[in-house]
């Protein structure tokens, strides 16, 4: 699997059935490259009008120069062929998967929305991050400790769905919201979603890539990708990426500050 | 000084373009991280204000002003803050991490995890969420195991647990705290794994298995804020070897 450059607004702009058309280049990325676009749309089932269509999207002339960038992309992340001797299922595969995913939910992580995240982490609004039960909990949980850790003061984790409602319904319009969800379609962080749009509150949402209503409601979105897995009925959907997630933005402001302390306010125009 | 500014000094601007500049001098890093939104509030003036004094530069707009300044700076060797940069070693720290991993002690990890011997699981700190992390994916997966959250239990539990227990101990300094409790651990002859990013610690003599995680120390103002993705890395491995085994 490689990985392409491409920001949420692309994403946004995908449609579903060119979100299955992308997911197949990612997880056949080394079949795509030799293919003709007739033997790609007959494989993703999709007319070659759509296939054009979704290459365009992604800022591609057409079928041919988005196989070239996938092949330019591959050589960059170099060890990516190294993956096809193993077998799906196999540990090898999940672990090459899990690999894959950090890389590519990396590239998704665009410099615009880190900056829009520090203007929030900046101001003296309060935080409100949804802790939804569940495996998720333990992310929300990262993100508020972390944040605690940089000083951050006025960071609330909100557990009761009906109490998160309550205080949307006064908060401040500086505030903002978090919302963490490991599928992107949980009904109550969705209800969330959509309450604090109509009262005009800011969301930062982390979602998968695929089309999600959060991702579509949120002022910053971020995006990962990862596979839906569960047990009879319980899910243990990998939770690395919005781990990895969590902790480039909380480095990455640290970094920024470092930058802008060092100039300290200086209003010496010699700097 | 950088290139720019000194040609914007040259130009012949107007007092509200004179302040967009000496804004920008005096905190380039910071201003150039802003958009145009930020900016305009900040300085008081409308953007397309700002988009006349980068258009008067020769630039197409603002965010080519943004870009110029930060190529500026980064030539001028001032720390800047470039995000890609930054992804790009947070992505290579965890490349290195993962194949610095030896699969058979995973393996083995993962053996111990779903053997259905007593599993205690422990983690303080930042550490106690990769613990959890473990315990309640685990759990999931219908392997039962215990998560221990308070360092002071440790030595009691040590004490009394069954003697074919298995210790699973997250540390990122693996410092000298959990010495009498490990001790103990080793002379009632119990498997002790520890997950460390300290090569030196001294508990690893006392550990049956040991796995060593490139998270860095870092510390913020005296709180200790090491990343823990290495952590979490590891810990997503065993949930996907466990998860073969539950096929077995």
């Amino acid at each position: 699997m490689i990985s392409l450059q491409l920001n949420d607004a692309v994403i946004k702009s995908l449609s579903r059935h060119e979100l299955n058309i992308l997911r197949y280049v990612y997880e056949h990325s080394d079949a795509v490259q030799s293919i003709s676009i007739q033997e790609f749309s007959a494989r993703v089932s999709y007319s070659s009008a759509t296939v054009l269509r979704f290459c365009r999207k992604l800022g591609y002339s057409g079928f041919a120069e988005f196989k070239y960038a996938l092949r330019s992309a591959q050589r960059e992340a170099g060890q990516a062929a190294e993956a096809s001797g193993t077998q799906a299922g196999s540990p090898d595969f999940r672990i090459d998967l899990l690999s894959s995913n950090i890389q590519a939910t990396a590239t998704l992580i665009q410099e615009e929305q880190l900056n829009q995240t520090f203007h929030f982490l900046n101001g003296q609004g309060p935080i409100y991050i949804w802790s939804p039960g569940g495996i998720t909990d333990i992310t929300a949980e990262y993100l508020e400790k972390l944040l605690f850790s940089i000083g951050r003061q006025d960071v609330y984790k909100i557990e009761p769905a009906r109490l998160f409602e309550h205080l949307i319904r006064g908060m401040r319009s500086d505030a903002l919201i978090v919302l963490i969800s490991a599928s992107g379609s949980f009904g109550t962080t969705v209800r969330l979603a959509k309450l604090a749009q109509m009262n005009g509150i800011p969301i930062l949402s982390i979602t998968p890539y695929t089309s999600n209503e959060i991702a579509d409601l949120a002022t910053v979105s971020f995006r990962f990708f990862t596979d839906q897995r569960e047990n009879l009925g319980a899910e243990y959907t990998s939770r690395l990426p919005i781990f990895f997630i969590i902790r480039t933005i909380i480095q990455c402001y640290l970094d920024y500050k470092a930058a802008a302390d060092q100039e300290g306010g200086a209003h010496d125009p010699s700097v | 000084m950088i290139p720019l500014f000194e040609y914007a000094r040259t130009q012949d601007l107007t007092p509200t373009e004179k302040e967009i500049l000496a804004y920008f001098e005096a905190r380039p890093a910071a201003a150039s991280c802003m958009n145009l939104q930020e900016l305009s509030k900040a300085l008081y003036t409308s953007g397309a204000t700002i988009v006349r004094f980068c258009q008067k530069l020769g630039l197409s707009g603002y965010n080519d002003f943004k870009y110029q300044i930060r190529r500026e700076l980064k030539e001028a060797r001032q720390t800047v803050f470039v995000a890609e940069d930054e992804i790009r070693r947070s992505v290579a720290r965890f490349k290195d991490n993962i194949t610095s991993l030896d699969q058979q002690t995973m393996e083995r990890i993962a053996g111990l995890l779903t053997s259905k011997r007593p599993l205690y699981i422990y983690g303080g700190g930042l550490s106690s969420l990769p613990a959890r992390y473990l315990q309640v994916v685990l759990n999931t997966l219908d392997f039962p195991s215990i998560l221990v959250e308070w360092s002071r239990l440790l030595p009691g539990l040590v004490g009394t647990v069954s003697q074919d227990a298995v210790l699973f101990l997250l540390s990122v300094h693996g410092d000298t705290r959990y010495l009498p409790a490990l001790q103990l651990a080793k002379e009632r002859g119990l498997t002790l794994i520890l997950v460390t990013a300290n090569s030196q610690s001294p508990l690893l003599p006392y550990c049956t298995i040991s796995v060593l995680t490139n998270d860095t120390e870092q510390d913020y103002h005296g709180i200790d804020i090491a990343s823990r993705i290495g952590f979490f890395t590891v810990i997503q491995i065993l949930i996907e070897l466990a998860a073969g085994k539950r096929g077995e």
